[in-house]
């Protein structure tokens, strides 16, 4: 071998170590991560503190949520990760019913309530302010059961747009408006339901004022997917304008999973004579049932798919009873006069159509009646009554004369429902 | 059979199978790159991994090396726009095994030893031992008051009186949860 090709061979093995070296050396400084080159210094990593986000995030996560909260208090840098993470973070669950109010301008509160209907905890912020944002209150927290927007502006569009957000989660199953919606756009109240899409089977505007012009309509509501039941009805005295719901979203309604449904609407004219034609003939055919007239025996469990229209200009009892007389049998029900509203109401006979499926016990009733909404359907958050006499559980002091106040208020609530109730059944 | 050398001065080397070593995510990847050179023959400097830790990595990795790969979830990353679906955020279930009880410096005086070790285990990207830590460590804070969680973690209170007055104001709306 002569002396070149030696040379040449250890040129070749001398530029294979220095490559193997330099990506040696890239790999190091992978593993340490940023600035930290050479020689550590002494007990440099008997800080945890100095541990990077990710094992303390890991740790975060293994926590039980409402342990998470009390952990931003540790230090800042903590209090920044939890907030930074929080967004993946296992949530603090709330199953039943969050109520949302705003009782004085610009603020709202948030209560949560247990399983047992307790009230668990309160938070007041400020909706035009961005002192604490509400999807901050929120981040910690999964939503089920029911969500409902009382008094007030409580469903104004800053509260929608951060409710919205993408990564809260938010899966209700009943979504309830009985505030004032002036403050609450199209694109806001689109955006929150398809938000809410996922979960919500019954979406109520219940005793909503000022519903604004075109607010509702089939593709609003079409965005919260396939709904079990949908309410429509302003406070009473109000009129509602251009609600553009029609035969679409009462259509889509006979897909709903649940067999139970219902679809309460008033001042729609959008629903015509021909759409409840095809909705019953969609109705009958789901199952490939006919319908045999026979009426039900008690005691067997019925499957109640009610129609109600209260003020709609294309559905009329003639014009129903015309487009779908060989279809549907007439009856007749005893409900309180619909222009009394109190608890002496007087009961008079009103014509509704009925079909009957006694052989899968399903039933199909339509109404034309405005107090036919005013049933088991019709249902504020189910508030416990008796706070008064149990140990309060709240134990911050300015916070119980508003309680006791609103508890006070929500009985009332309630008892009216009851009251009612019982008129009918 | 593969050397890894410790940040030690002079370094304390050890000789892992290869496959134990290839746990570490980080040192796996480093070796599929370097496909080809004769790496048993090199060793591999862990420049933020000291001798006692490192003796406990290896200890780890080499109980393990048959253990199944775990299953990888995808990270989800933080993103406002994300359209995450939060209805599998359920809480990570993480069992520490006996072996890993018994393993993990656990006495109160080695808790910093802990700490390194589950340092390295993240530069390292050892998943299923960082998984374990911090399992361990989240046991440990579970249930105890912000004082302990700071002492035992070496953290500092940096909050000035009137931050942490405001913050204790944010977060007492939760406690009832």
């Amino acid at each position: 071998m002569s002396v070149a090709d030696l040379k040449a061979k250890v040129a070749r093995v001398q530029a294979k170590n220095d490559r193997l070296r330099r990506t040696l050396a890239d790999f190091n400084e992978r593993i340490v991560c940023g600035q930290l080159t050479g020689k550590l210094p002494d007990n440099f990593l008997e800080q945890f503190s100095q541990l990077p986000d990710r094992p303390l995030e890991q740790v975060l996560r293994f926590l039980p949520a409402r342990q998470v909260f009390q952990m931003r208090h540790v230090s800042r840098r903590f209090n920044n990760l939890i907030r930074k993470c929080s967004k993946t973070m296992p949530k603090k669950g709330c199953q039943r019913e969050v109520v949302f109010q705003s009782k004085h301008p610009g603020e709202l509160s948030v209560d949560w309530f247990d399983d047992s209907g307790r009230k668990v905890s309160r938070r007041t912020t400020m909706v035009a302010g961005d002192e604490v944002a509400l999807s901050e209150l929120l981040r910690f927290i999964r939503f089920g059961g029911w969500m409902f927007f009382g008094e007030g502006v409580s469903a104004a569009d800053k509260v929608l747009d951060q409710l919205s957000k993408a990564w809260l989660t938010i899966r209700p199953e009943v979504v309830v408006f009985s505030g004032d919606l002036s403050q609450t756009s199209r694109d806001s109240l689109r955006a929150f339901l398809a938000q809410v899409q996922p979960s919500i089977k019954q979406l109520k505007f219940q005793f909503a004022s000022n519903i604004g012009d075109s607010l509702l309509s089939d593709d609003v509501i079409g965005a919260a997917g396939r709904l079990n039941g949908l309410m429509v009805l302003p406070v009473r005295g109000s009129t509602l304008r251009d609600v553009n719901i029609g035969d679409q979203t009462m259509l889509s309604l006979v897909d709903a999973d649940h067999v139970s449904s219902f679809f309460f609407v008033t001042g729609c004219s959008g629903v015509t004579p021909v759409g409840i034609r095809a909705f019953i003939e969609k109705w009958m055919k789901k199952e490939e049932l006919k319908p045999d007239g026979k009426t039900f025996s008690f005691g067997q469990s019925l499957e109640k798919c009610v129609l109600t229209f209260d003020n709609c200009a294309n559905v009329t009892k003639a014009a129903v009873e015309e487009a779908c007389g060989d279809l549907i049998k007439k009856e007749m029900i005893a409900v309180p006069d619909a222009s009394s509203f109190d608890d002496s109401g007087e009961m008079s006979d009103h014509p509704c159509f009925t079909i009957d499926c006694p052989s899968t016990y399903r039933r199909l009733e339509i109404h034309f009646q405005f107090y036919s909404f005013i049933s088991q359907n019709v249902e504020g958050p189910r508030f416990v009554t008796d706070d008064d006499s149990e140990p309060d559980i709240d134990d911050s002091d300015d916070d119980d004369e508003d309680d006791e106040d609103e508890d006070d208020d929500h009985d009332e609530d309630r008892d009216d429902e009851d009251d009612e109730d019982s008129d009918i059944y | 059979m593969i050397q890894l050398c410790s940040n030690d001065d002079p370094p304390v080397s050890f000789t892992v199978p290869r496959k134990a070593v290839e746990l570490s995510k980080t040192i796996k990847t480093m070796l599929e790159d370097l496909e080809g050179f004769d790496m048993e023959q090199t060793p591999i400097p862990l420049p933020n991994v000291d001798a006692p830790t490192l003796e406990l990595i290896v200890k780890w990795v080499e109980q393990h090396q048959d253990d199944p790969p775990p299953v990888e979830k995808p990270r989800v990353e933080d993103d406002d726009s994300d359209d995450s679906d939060a209805d599998d955020d359920q809480e990570p279930e993480v069992v520490i095994p006996e072996w890993d009880k018994k393993f993990l410096p656990t006495d109160d005086e080695q808790k910093n030893q802990l700490f390194k070790l589950l340092n390295a285990a993240n530069y390292l990207e050892i998943k299923p031992l960082l998984d374990i830590g911090c399992k361990y460590v989240a046991d440990k804070i579970s249930g105890q008051t912000v004082e302990w969680v700071r002492d035992y973690l070496n953290m500092e209170n940096d909050y000035t009186p009137e931050e942490e007055a405001k913050l204790k104001e944010e977060i007492a709306w939760a406690e009832g949860l």
